[in-house]
Formats: structure tokens, C-alpha cells, sequence
């Protein structure tokens, strides 16, 4: 019991849960404007890779960043311009990008990248981890910091959507559009054009998600890294009831489970402990059966 | 009146053959960019999936647990269901099938026909849990069955690496051991690996149509998945219409895996229905069908033929064979528009009724 409850849990938990935590922003942007984005596994997936192939390309883990951002946004237009414009089904689409990303970054590893399975290069830095002067070392609260920045940017951007949703006039009009978007448009809001950006500003995050993984945790990228994290992410959502101090908790709630399933593999055999985050999001899924985005997900 | 019935079909073809010629050309434009030759890479693709009889044998061959998924998730979706759980259903379904032809005594036939039973029942149990956990507790079929795929395949991974590992040959790969022969299904093709699963596959298409066409339950499931207000309106329960729609469904995945077992692999090997994403290719089948079954086994058959296309790609040329699957999910893409559309007209439907 001892080598569990100790500070390493904690930090092996916030890095677990910022990946799940920027995607399920992401996830719970384009919920509050109706839009439910299954495309978050393909969105970080995508980021994933481009980070690494942008760090291999420029040698710089902030461009690799850039990249994974710029290409992740830019499919997430995909997402947007087929569901908004061409009124297509958002899980159908969803899906299908998630499998495209697959192809696509397999594709692209073995053709540009000239690797297969996985590739690692031994010149790539990673991201750098910030101790901010030293206070990791802090007895009793030291897991607070020595992450990677994308790490505290995770944290920042809830908080930033929190105050940007419930404390700003956009922020309510976005609130109006997923609650009834044809009273929306007769007071004058463009739905389209809020859905629109909260898919864009769901790819931002995604591709920063991907990225902390490829980049921030592991500097490399193997095929179909993301391991169904978009998912769990979309659940995180729904749990924190897209609001995203509750997002936080909940991806706080995945990113423990996590560390625990990983830390398990030595008690009992290797599927059970990796079942355990698929096994707890399931669960956490009894606990949201009423309210609003019930329709929203029945609807597909 | 035939005249309009043509006309009507051609139509319902146009939209998915359209998708096909934008979806190569997308393809063409992939091949491009990292330097292949389009021309070159296509023929190698045509050659490797009808290339000669073997090639042609193999991309029947793969396109049966497609087709077998992909019908499972029509039923699924014509009764207005979204049944994302079509590989955990298969992989359960193919263990089921492994270890019941492996352990039940009895002569061949028998443990063929249990091992079929098994499968599908598997897959039916499974399926029909994700319905029942909707229903029951409102946790929502779209995320469940994704989630339940993971556990799914790592429960059977489980099984085949420990229990039930065959421990005479090659250590490291985690497989069941070996089915006897007589309770295989029999080859059809001296030159491939083509198997009497083409059968099961026929008379599934064929099943599921009559069974939505001619039964009652059949109507109240068309009923309903095309217009649910109406069909409770009219006294249709959601629970039963879920149980019955995502059993069903899982008895065709529970299949695709019972077959694959039964008439390919004769043992459960870990990652080999997961890898190729059989299901997967079948949910996308059954999306460039709209769940028309004889169109998901068409469909079916072109994305099998892709993917086997990619593998002589693969070998001939210096383009990835995941070339076909972007070009399979590029088709997908450019098909839910349409698809979309009906969506839209259907719950325009649903909100005046």
C-alpha cells in the first residue's frame, strides 16, 4: 500500500489526465454549442503526429507544437465543414475522421517518416519540463509542478474557458446556441459560425493533447498511440457535464485510474490492469443518466 | 411504373458511386504527393485484389466477416440504433466459437454446429448488454459499445495468453491451440483460402432481408428506426425494440468471428480479427450501403477488395497499402453527406410528429 499512496501517484496522474483534459475541453466547447465530437481520437491522434514531425523536421519541440495545432485545427474544419455545412451526421463523420487520422498518420510514418510501427529519434528533444525554480522539490506539495508547459496550459485553458463561458457575453452567446439555437438566431447570433469555432478551438486542443503525448510525455510516436484517450476524454466530458472545472475533475478521475492501472501490472495479469481505465469510465457513465446531454448523444 | 422503380434505383446508386470516383481521386492525389506512380499503384491494386484467381479468392475471403459485421450493424441502424460495438462482439464471438470447438466432446459436426451457436451467442450476449445498460440506466450506446470494444478485445487477449494458450508450438504468440479438423468448415477453393463462410454470409443477406421485409417484428423495428416518436406513439416499447435490434446485431458479428475461426484460422489468435478492422470496414460498408443488406455485401466486397488491393501495393510498389484505407474512409466521408441528409429529413420527421 505504501509504494501506492505516494507524491509519484499524484504526478504520474496529472500527466496521465492532461492529454484527457485539454481533448475533453475540446469535447465539452462544441457540447455547449450542440455538437457532439466523437472526432476526438482522430483530432489527437493527428496532433500526435505532427508534433513529432515537426520536432524531427525544425528540431524544435515548440514548432513540432505549432505543427501538431496548425494540422489538428485544420482537420477539424473537416469535421466542421461536413457536419455544419453539408448537415452530415456529426458520429458518422466522427468516426470516419478517427480512422482516416489512423490511415492517414500510418501512411504518412511509413512514407515521410520512413518508419514502421513506431518512430523515435534520438536527436529529437521532447519539451521541456518546468520545475519553475526548483518546486518539485517542496516536501508534501512538490507533485504540483515539474510538467511539461503544455501540462499547466491544460489547467489554464479551463479555467480561461470557464471565465470565457459563464462571464462573458460570447461566452453566453455560445451557452444560447447549444441550449436553443433558433431562439439564438432571432436575437441575432449566428449558430453556424459559433459551432464553427468551437470545432477549430477543438482541434487546437486536440492537437495540443496529441502533442503532450508525443512530445511531452515520450518524444516519439507510434502507430494509433492515442489508444482510444479521445473516448475516454468524450466521457470526461460528459462526467464534468461540460463545465470545465468539472471536466477537470473528472479527467482527474481518468488520469488516477490510469496511474493505477499501470501501476497494477505487476499484481495481476497485464489485460486486466490495462482494462481498468475502460472498466471506470464505464462506471462513471451511471452517474450522468439524466440531464442535457442525453439527447445530445441519442440523437446520433 | 418499372420504368420509375429503375430510375429510383439508379439514383440510390449515383450518390455512393460518386463518392467511390472522388474517393480514388483523393487517393490519386495521396499517391502523388509522396512520389508514386498513380497509375502504376492502381493497376497493382486492381491485380492484387482480382489479379488472377487466388487474389480474387482472397478478397472474397476477406470480405465475408466484413459483410457478416457490416450486416449487423445495418440491423442495428435501420431499427435506429448506432451499434459502434461490432468488433468486441466479433472477438468475443470468436473466442466463444475457439474454446467451444476446442473442449465440447463429440463428433465434428457437433462441435461446428455449437461452435457457430457460441459464437453468435456471444456476440448477442454482449451486444445485447450495451442495449440493455442504455435502456436500464441511460448509459448511452454511442460511448458504451466504443468502451466495450477495449474490453472486449483485451478480456480475449487475456484468455488466449493465459488459460487457454496453446503450449505446444511457438511460445510468444498468444493463441488457442488448434481445431480438429473435422470441425472445421470446409474449403471451397483449392487455390485460396476461400471457406464455406461465403455461405453463412448468403444466407445472412438474405435472412436479414426477408426478416425486415416479411415479419412483424421486422416492421416495428423498420417502424421504429425510421421514426421513433411515431413507433412509441404506436405502442413500440424502446426496450424491447433495443434488445431484439442489438442482439441481432450481435449475432451477425458473433458470427463473422464464429466463421473466421471456424473456416480460416481453426484457433483464436490474439490481434488477428482487430488488425485488419473487419468491423470496422463492416460499419463502413453498411454506411455506403444505408443498410440495405444485399448493398452491404457489395459494399463489402469493394472495401475487401481495396484492402487486399493495398497488400500488392504493398509488395510492388513504395506507397503504404494504408493508401486503401484512406481512400475506404475518404468514400466514407464524402457518403455521410448523404447519409447526413436522410438523418436530417428523418428527425425533421420525428420533431413534427
Amino acid at each position: 500500500m505504501q509504494m501506492w499512496l505516494n507524491a509519484s501517484l499524484f504526478t504520474s496522474t496529472v500527466q496521465m489526465m492532461a492529454p484527457l483534459l485539454l481533448a475533453a475541453l475540446g469535447g465539452a466547447l462544441c457540447a455547449r454549442v450542440g455538437l457532439f465530437n466523437v472526432a476526438l481520437e482522430g483530432l489527437m491522434l493527428m496532433g500526435a503526429f505532427f508534433g513529432v514531425a515537426g520536432d524531427h523536421f525544425t528540431g524544435s519541440p515548440w514548432l513540432g507544437v505549432l505543427w501538431a495545432v496548425v494540422v489538428s485545427a485544420a482537420f477539424s474544419l473537416i469535421l466542421a465543414f461536413l457536419t455544419l455545412h453539408w448537415r452530415a451526421n456529426e458520429i458518422v463523420v466522427g468516426i470516419a475522421l478517427n480512422f482516416l487520422a489512423l490511415a492517414l498518420t500510418t501512411f504518412l510514418l511509413r512514407s515521410v517518416l520512413g518508419a514502421t510501427g513506431a518512430f523515435y529519434d534520438p536527436a529529437m528533444r521532447g519539451l521541456p519540463i518546468w520545475t519553475l525554480a526548483g518546486l518539485q522539490r517542496v516536501p508534501v506539495l512538490g507533485w504540483l509542478f515539474g510538467y511539461t508547459p503544455l501540462v499547466y496550459l491544460a489547467f489554464a485553458a479551463a479555467v480561461a474557458m470557464h471565465l470565457f463561458l459563464f462571464r462573458t457575453v460570447p461566452g453566453f452567446r455560445f451557452r444560447a446556441v447549444g441550449i436553443n439555437p433558433e431562439a439564438a438566431a432571432s436575437v441575432g447570433i449566428r449558430p453556424a459560425r459559433a459551432q464553427y469555432v468551437a470545432v477549430v478551438v477543438s482541434g487546437v486542443l486536440c492537437g495540443l493533447a496529441g502533442a503532450q503525448l508525443s512530445v511531452g510525455d515520450l518524444t516519439m510516436f507510434s502507430q494509433g498511440m492515442t489508444a482510444g484517450r479521445g473516448f475516454i476524454a468524450l466521457v470526461a466530458m460528459m462526467l464534468g457535464r461540460s463545465n470545465p472545472l468539472g471536466v477537470i475533475l473528472a479527467s482527474a478521475l481518468f488520469g488516477l485510474t490510469d496511474a493505477i492501472g499501470i501501476r497494477l501490472q505487476g499484481f495481476m495479469p497485464t489485460q486486466f490492469a490495462l482494462m481498468v481505465p475502460y472498466v471506470v469510465t464505464v462506471i462513471a457513465m451511471f452517474f450522468f443518466r439524466d440531464k442535457y446531454l442525453r439527447p445530445l448523444a441519442s440523437r446520433g | 411504373m418499372a420504368d420509375q422503380r429503375l430510375k429510383r434505383a439508379l439514383e440510390a446508386l449515383l450518390h455512393p458511386l460518386a463518392a467511390i470516383v472522388l474517393g480514388l481521386a483523393v487517393g490519386a492525389l495521396a499517391i502523388w504527393a509522396v512520389g508514386g506512380s498513380v497509375a502504376d499503384t492502381y493497376t497493382q491494386m486492381w491485380n492484387g485484389a482480382f489479379g488472377s484467381a487466388y487474389f480474387a479468392g482472397e478478397t472474397l475471403t476477406r470480405a465475408i466477416p466484413v459483410a457478416l459485421a457490416g450486416l449487423g450493424v445495418a440491423v442495428a441502424f435501420r431499427s435506429g440504433f448506432f451499434n459502434l460495438g461490432g468488433e468486441g462482439q466479433m472477438v468475443l464471438g470468436a473466442m466463444a466459437t475457439a474454446l467451444t470447438a476446442l473442449y465440447l466432446p463429440g463428433p465434428g459436426w457437433l462441435k461446428l454446429l455449437a461452435g457457430l451457436f457460441a459464437g453468435a451467442a456471444a456476440g448477442a450476449l454482449w451486444s445485447w448488454f450495451a442495449g440493455w445498460l442504455e435502456v436500464r440506466f441511460g448509459i448511452q450506446l454511442v460511448i458504451s459499445t466504443l468502451l466495450f470494444n477495449y474490453i472486449a478485445d483485451l478480456f480475449a487477449s487475456y484468455l488466449a495468453g493465459g488459460p487457454f494458450k496453446d503450449q505446444t508450438g511457438q511460445g510468444a504468440l498468444n493463441q488457442t491451440p488448434m481445431i480438429e479438423p473435422s470441425a472445421r468448415l470446409p474449403k471451397l477453393s483449392a487455390t485460396s483460402d476461400l471457406h464455406a463462410g461465403l455461405f453463412v454470409v448468403l444466407a445472412a443477406v438474405v435472412a436479414v432481408w426477408l426478416w425486415f421485409r416479411f415479419t412483424a417484428l421486422g416492421y416495428e423495428l423498420r417502424m421504429y428506426g425510421s421514426n421513433r416518436a411515431f413507433g412509441q406513439y404506436g405502442g413500440l416499447r424502446e426496450s424491447r425494440m433495443m434488445a431484439w435490434a442489438m442482439a441481432v446485431s450481435g449475432v451477425l458479428a458473433g458470427l463473422a468471428g464464429a466463421v473466421m475461426v471456424l473456416g480460416f484460422q481453426y484457433r483464436f489468435i490474439d490481434n488477428s480479427l482487430t488488425d485488419p478492422q473487419y468491423a470496422w470496414v463492416g460499419l463502413m460498408a453498411a454506411l455506403l450501403a444505408n443498410a440495405n443488406p444485399f448493398g452491404v455485401a457489395v459494399a463489402s466486397l469493394l472495401f475487401a477488395a481495396l484492402q487486399t488491393g493495398g497488400m500488392g501495393v504493398e509488395l510492388n510498389t513504395n506507397v503504404p497499402m494504408q493508401i486503401s484505407s484512406i481512400i475506404q474512409y475518404v468514400v466514407v466521408l464524402l457518403v455521410s453527406v448523404k447519409v447526413g441528409h436522410w438523418w436530417v429529413r428523418r428527425r425533421r420527421r420525428q420533431t413534427q410528429a
